[in-house]
């Protein structure tokens, strides 16, 4: 809890004193580099820096300090308990090191043994103001044979700046400081119980002529007696503070959060299954390391759009660098057709010298399709097969078979690069030939529509235009999906599938292209997806058969 | 139960009106800016977007919870958040011409509340009381203002005979008011199993929810044809729109999902934040349920209204899988075990003594009982409020409120019995209001001399003792208005204006003649948890605001349902602007938004705490129907009924919601840089039309606060 926990006590001699404090440290945020985390700035050297400030100060006044005024011994350092799960340090001293807190905690411990104090002088009290935090307080009496009135005034403060967090706690803190009070004072009772039985005080004390300005110094060395003295407990404040570390952590893990967040993407889950495989059949050549999933984590947030998998090694010369610029450079037309081919999961063969210029263009195409949907060979000597792979790239002298290029079912691509550098790839159009694309019009799946018009419309940022591809994409995964489970996994009939397809809004104008695009991005669902569509129909038979 | 309201008691004490040195005229002036200030502050706070990378899960989440955690820590020492005016502000707007007349009065306002006699109700009470002090500390602010208004009115009296009349009168009907208020919060009948809560808290159940789900969601759509539909689908679009805490649940995480798969799971990221930083988690839950994950913070409440019962609640029931937040556990030590960790001296390090010597020793119970803690707010203010737990034996009344049917059968310890949908007593005020005859201000009034029920021994008031408040020492560097800040000046030290220090002998700071390298502390192991069982926490927000069909219109709801919308009329808007002016939240809030859905006129509204209303008769603006919620009620439940197995249909209304959160991503890219927008262009290019482009919006600013600054 963001909080810290004290013991204070009035002093005969000296008034409120704070006598041990255990402050909760926290590591650095787990979070990404947060736009607030450079203002904290060094913690530790500030604490260094307040106190050189102070302590010469206040170092006439140490001599002030007597045995009921201090815990620890001046070269005690003090403990320190580790959270090894959050990493959370739980430091106890005599007093907050950090300037600060040391005066919050000040203000707390004089409040709290002066005016908040709760009717009887023994119970909690809540007190506070947004200065100088808000203190749940719980004074109480000690036994002493030797004190005035046989008896010595502590309060356990507990201080925070969240207000509300601290009352919504009363109960738990009321009950756990209750059993931290309770056990010392019947330790303490029975200290007194043997001391009184050895001399009582009572008797000595009617027997001695009293004055009021003496009377502490009768008492020279007992006058002010320490809490371990009081309470013979010879480990006391490790122990106390252990007890105060975990009320710090006890309060805080009181209440726990489940808060769901959403499904991973389609997208996401293909990565990881594919990441999965990869570990799977590096561990089973006998390890080389392992790819670890965080990194490829942190690499996702914009890979997510192009899905970016094994992306080869960067060259030099002429790059595509968007889809827009793919579309300048081929022509709306034979853009348009290009998608198309690859949005039906053709095969789209792309033959040039320049293996860099085919990568980047594959690269920017592949972001049409979902991950799953993607194969991509990127420059191969040899001719592949559509089904091991819908991206190809080729060398101009590899023959492609003559029942591809004739079956309408590919559409190849043909660059022949002449300048080297930095050229600009419009003047490369001109050596750019498209070929085998189907004349089959209208070619109108209602993505390619949609995303042609994005594409179009210039005041849109290439970034917007990925997010429009994005959203279209997850549209369209989502029809996918319920294609899916109803034929199948539910192995509907025709006609009802008809019906499914009306309401997801893929009938109408370019409803065969739909279907198949549809039927294609099928095939690039995760198996984590589809096994549980499976597994889940199979559960509920079993509840119907039972 | 009864007693329980029936014994708040109202302690007011106040002093002859002192002149307040430092506290002029001007000051009053000063603190409306200052409240102005800290809600440009509040929109000028740089949350950063995580919008910006898509596959950042939890993120707005996260972020908020990060803040608060940052926000309410230690470790940079007190950051105040915001100066609350803790005073009786009396001085009367009109009268004070003369600043040199205007004085203050000091008063102090005690609510005490008598708990049931019954230790378990008790308990229950007193858990339910701390769980949810945000909004009884709200109602106490009500009911100061009411005492503030009080004061000012009773002062135009001419005669001062009557003068103490009209006060007491005023006052009381606040306290009837107040008492009310807080027995209707603790006993109004709530949703029995809010769909979306029971969903996250029990997985295995989740096929016969959905089922149930889907089919009270068609019964809606299919019950008045198309009039039906349109009307689920706007009070839908508010509610998506305004209760923003489903935006989080959407947001695709790039974990893999352990168990079960492709469902949702618990954010791992946040679980980690939680442990490491903690923050309050019913703060957050809170700001959940109010939707107050925007930018600007609004919070929204949803009434629902209808004389068919049943039809409202199968709506409640239905806007409970959309009305989101967290769910809470606590973690407990289990019953009878008394070894705790916060107990320094187990008996194993003490000398055994025999058990004959401790007499005075009690024996240690884990559920010891509470017997009089006392919450005193700063002293230093001139306010004190102070509750306190007095187990006194029960007054007579109880055995007049027994008959009442209501409470009767309540003796269970629940929080939330059912309760007869029978209309609430008016709260008692037992204290006759003789004398009083000034029309001029006593509106309202009538219905407290209507409803005079016995005198009510236990209500005690006194008010005017007069005592010459002797503090003098108000310290002017106590009531300076503090800049509001974040995060923004942790590093400024702030010098401790300590006032109580100033009179002591300051506690000398130890010397640490010590090195960084000697003063390594002695490493102790930190005491292993003692054994503690996890298990829903049933004191938290997410069961108890999600009201039922309530027997009266009750203003801290997240969501209910009531029978008519008299009484909501009359207290709408006073407490939507003192949601504004106290948000129950703990931090600043721009607007405060309330749907009202009325089922027999098939209308929804939105009213806000920042336009009036238009037309009379009219609670606020109409609700335009987003055709994206529209399109996926619909798809949904035509899958439903085309015998889709009802998990599935869920998880694709799930996908649809994603899609609407990947949309206001685009959004929120377009808007980029942008300064003014342009809808048409949106229809087109991000196939945006107009009706979802507020939703839309809504929904951006959760992951992109700079978009509302660009559209509103």
């Amino acid at each position: 809890m963001n909080a810290l926990v004290a013991l204070c006590h009035f002093c005969e001699l000296h008034g409120p004193r704070t006598l041990f404090c255990t402050e909760a440290v926290h590591p650095p945020s787990p979070s990404p580099p947060q736009p607030c985390s450079a203002l904290l700035g060094d913690q530790g050297e500030r604490d260094g820096e307040g106190l050189t400030m102070r302590a010469n100060s206040s170092a006439t006044q140490r001599a002030d300090m007597c045995e009921g005024c201090r815990s620890l011994p001046a070269s005690h350092p003090g403990f320190v308990s580790v959270d090894s799960e959050t990493g959370i340090r739980y430091l106890s001293h005599q007093h907050p090191r950090q300037p600060q807190l040391f005066s919050m905690v000040r203000q707390a411990c004089v409040r709290s043994l002066s005016c908040e104090v709760c009717p009887g002088r023994e119970g909690p009290i809540f007190f506070g103001d947004e200065q100088h935090g808000f203190v749940f307080s719980h004074t109480f009496f000690i036994k002493d044979s030797l004190a005035r009135g046989f008896q010595r005034w502590y309060s356990i403060v507990m201080v925070a700046m969240d207000r509300i967090y601290l009352i919504n706690s009363w109960p738990f803190l009321l009950r756990h400081l209750k059993l931290t009070i309770q056990s010392l004072q019947s330790t303490a009772l029975k200290v007194f119980d043997t001391e009184q039985g050895v001399c009582p005080q009572r008797a000595v004390r009617m027997n001695s002529a009293f004055s009021p300005a003496v009377f502490p110094h009768q008492r020279s060395g007992n006058a002010a007696r320490s809490l371990t003295s009081l309470t013979q407990h010879p480990n006391l404040w490790a122990s106390l503070h252990a007890s105060f570390s975990w009320l710090l952590k006890a309060c805080g893990s009181r209440l726990t959060e489940k808060l769901l967040e959403g499904a991973p993407t389609e997208d996401t889950l293909v990565l990881i299954e594919r990441q999965t495989e990869q570990e799977e059949e590096m561990n089973a050549e006998g390890g080389g390391n392992k790819p670890q999933l965080g990194q490829s984590e942190s690499a996702q947030g914009r890979g997510f759009l192009c899905g970016d998998d094994g992306k080869p090694e960067e060259t030099a010369g002429p790059k595509f660098r968007s889809l827009r610029h793919l579309r300048q450079v081929l022509g709306g037309a034979e853009f348009r057709q290009l998608a198309w081919h690859v949005l039906m999961g053709n095969q789209v063969i792309w033959r040039g010298t320049d293996r860099g210029l085919i990568q980047s263009a594959f690269n920017i195409l592949k972001a049409l399709l979902p991950v799953g949907c993607v194969r991509v060979e990127w420059y191969s000597s040899q001719y592949e097969e559509a089904y091991r792979c819908n991206f190809l790239g080729l060398s101009p002298d590899v023959q492609i078979p003559a029942h591809v290029s004739s079956s309408g079912t590919a559409a190849i691509t043909r660059t022949s690069t002449n300048g080297r550098g930095t050229q600009l790839l419009k003047s490369e159009t001109r050596n750019l030939q498209l070929f085998n694309f189907l004349s089959k019009q209208p070619l109108s799946p209602t993505l390619l529509n949609k995303l042609e018009v994005a594409l179009t419309n210039e005041n849109l940022s290439v970034e917007v235009v990925s997010h429009c591809l994005l959203c279209l994409k997850e549209e369209w995964m989502n029809k996918v999906k319920v294609l899916f489970k109803f034929s199948k996994v539910d192995g509907r009939g025709r006609e009802d599938t008809q019906k499914v397809l009306a309401l997801l809004g893929a009938t109408g104008p370019g409803e065969e292209d739909n279907v198949r695009l549809l039927k294609f991005w099928m095939t690039g669902l995760s198996k984590t997806y589809k096994s549980h569509l499976m597994t889940a129909v199979r559960g509920v038979e079993r509840t119907l058969s039972q | 139960m009864c007693v329980l309201v029936s014994l708040v008691c109202l302690v007011l004490v106040h002093s002859n009106p002192v002149d307040m040195p430092g506290r002029g005229h001007s000051e009053d002036g000063d603190s409306g800016i200052a409240r102005s200030a800290s809600l440009s502050s509040l929109l000028a706070t740089p949350l950063p977007s995580p919008g910006s990378s898509s596959g950042s899960g939890c993120a707005s989440s996260y972020q908020r919870r990060w803040l608060r955690s940052q926000a309410t820590s230690l470790q940079h020492g007190p950051i105040p958040r915001w100066s609350t005016e803790e005073m009786f502000s009396l001085s009367d707007e009109s009268c004070s011409s003369n600043p040199a007349m205007a004085r203050r009065k000091k008063i102090a306002v005690s609510i005490i509340i008598s708990l049931p006699e019954k230790e378990e109700e008790s308990h229950s009470f007193q858990e339910f009381f701390f769980s949810h002090f945000p909004l009884f500390e709200s109602h106490m602010n009500k009911l100061k203002t009411a005492i503030e208004r009080a004061m000012i009115v009773c002062r135009r009296v001419a005669e001062a005979s009557q003068r103490v009349q009209v006060y007491l009168c005023r006052v009381m009907e606040a306290l009837g008011e107040f008492r009310m208020t807080v027995w209707n919060l603790y006993m109004a009948p709530r949703i029995t199993e809010p769909v979306w809560l029971t969903m996250v808290s029990q997985s295995a159940e989740r096929n016969q929810l959905c089922q149930r789900f889907l089919k009270e969601m068609s019964l809606i759509m299919d019950h008045g044809a198309k009039n039906q539909s349109v009307f689920l689908s706007a009070l839908l679009t508010a509610v998506l729109m305004y209760h923003l805490a489903w935006v989080p649940t959407v947001m695709p995480s790039n974990h893999l999902p352990i168990k079960p798969v492709c469902q949702k799971h618990a954010s791992h990221t946040v679980d980690l934040l939680a442990k490491s930083h903690p923050y309050n988690p019913l703060w957050a839950q809170l700001g959940d349920l109010y939707g107050a994950l925007g930018s600007p913070v609004r919070v929204c409440r949803t009434v629902v209204v209808g004389r068919r019962r049943e039809l409202v609640q199968r709506v409640l029931y239905v806007l409970s899988y959309f009305i989101r937040c967290s769910d809470l556990q606590e973690n407990t030590q289990p019953p009878g075990h008394t070894d705790s960790p916060a107990n320094p001296c187990p008996p194993q390090t003490t000398k055994p003594t025999p058990l004959s010597e401790r007499t005075n020793e009690k024996p240690l119970t884990p559920e010891s009982e509470l017997t009089q803690p006392a919450l005193f707010p700063e002293r230093t203010n001139e306010k004190t409020l102070r509750v306190d737990f007095v187990d006194t034996s029960p007054a007579p009344v109880s055995e007049r409120t027994r008959e009442k049917g209501p409470v009767a059968g309540s003796a269970e310890p629940s929080p939330f019995p059912e309760v007869t949908n029978e209309r609430l007593e008016c709260a008692e005020v037992g204290q006759e209001c003789f004398g009083y005859n000034n029309d001029s201000v006593g509106a309202g009034l009538e219905h407290i001399l209507a409803s005079q029920s016995p005198p009510v021994q236990r209500v005690k008031f006194t008010i005017g003792s007069p005592r010459e408040a002797e503090h003098e020492e108000r310290q002017c560097g106590l009531h300076r208005k503090l800049p509001h800040r974040l995060l923004t000046d942790i590093r400024q030290s702030e010098s401790s204006d300590s006032s109580l220090g100033d009179s002591d002998e300051e506690e000398p700071l130890p010397r640490q003649p010590y090195t960084a390298a000697e003063m390594r502390e002695h490493e102790l192991p930190l005491p292993s948890s003692c054994q503690t069982e996890s298990r829903p926490s049933v004191n938290h927000f997410g069961r108890s605001l999600l009201g039922g069909y309530c027997p009266q219109y009750m203003p801290d709801f997240a969501l209910h349902g009531i029978s008519s919308d008299q009484r909501l009329k009359q207290c709408l808007m006073a407490d939507l602007e003192h949601t504004v002016l106290h948000p129950a939240l703990d931090e600043p809030v721009a607007e405060a938004v309330c749907i009202v859905a009325d089922t027999d006129r098939l209308c929804v509204q939105v009213a806000t705490s920042q336009r009036r209303v238009c037309e009379p008769g009219r609670l606020g603006r109409d609700v335009m129907v987003s055709n994206l919620i529209h399109t996926l009620l619909t798809s949904v439940l035509q899958l439903h009924t085309l015998n889709i197995a009802a998990d599935f249909c869920v998880m694709h209304l799930e996908d649809r919601l994603q899609e609407i959160y990947f949309k206001s991503c685009s959004l929120a890219e377009y808007l980029r840089g942008q300064r003014r927008v342009h809808v048409k262009e949106l229809g087109l290019a991000l196939g945006i039309e107009s009706s979802d482009l507020p939703l839309l919006a809504a929904v951006a600013s959760t992951h992109s606060p700079y978009v509302a600054q660009i559209l509103l």
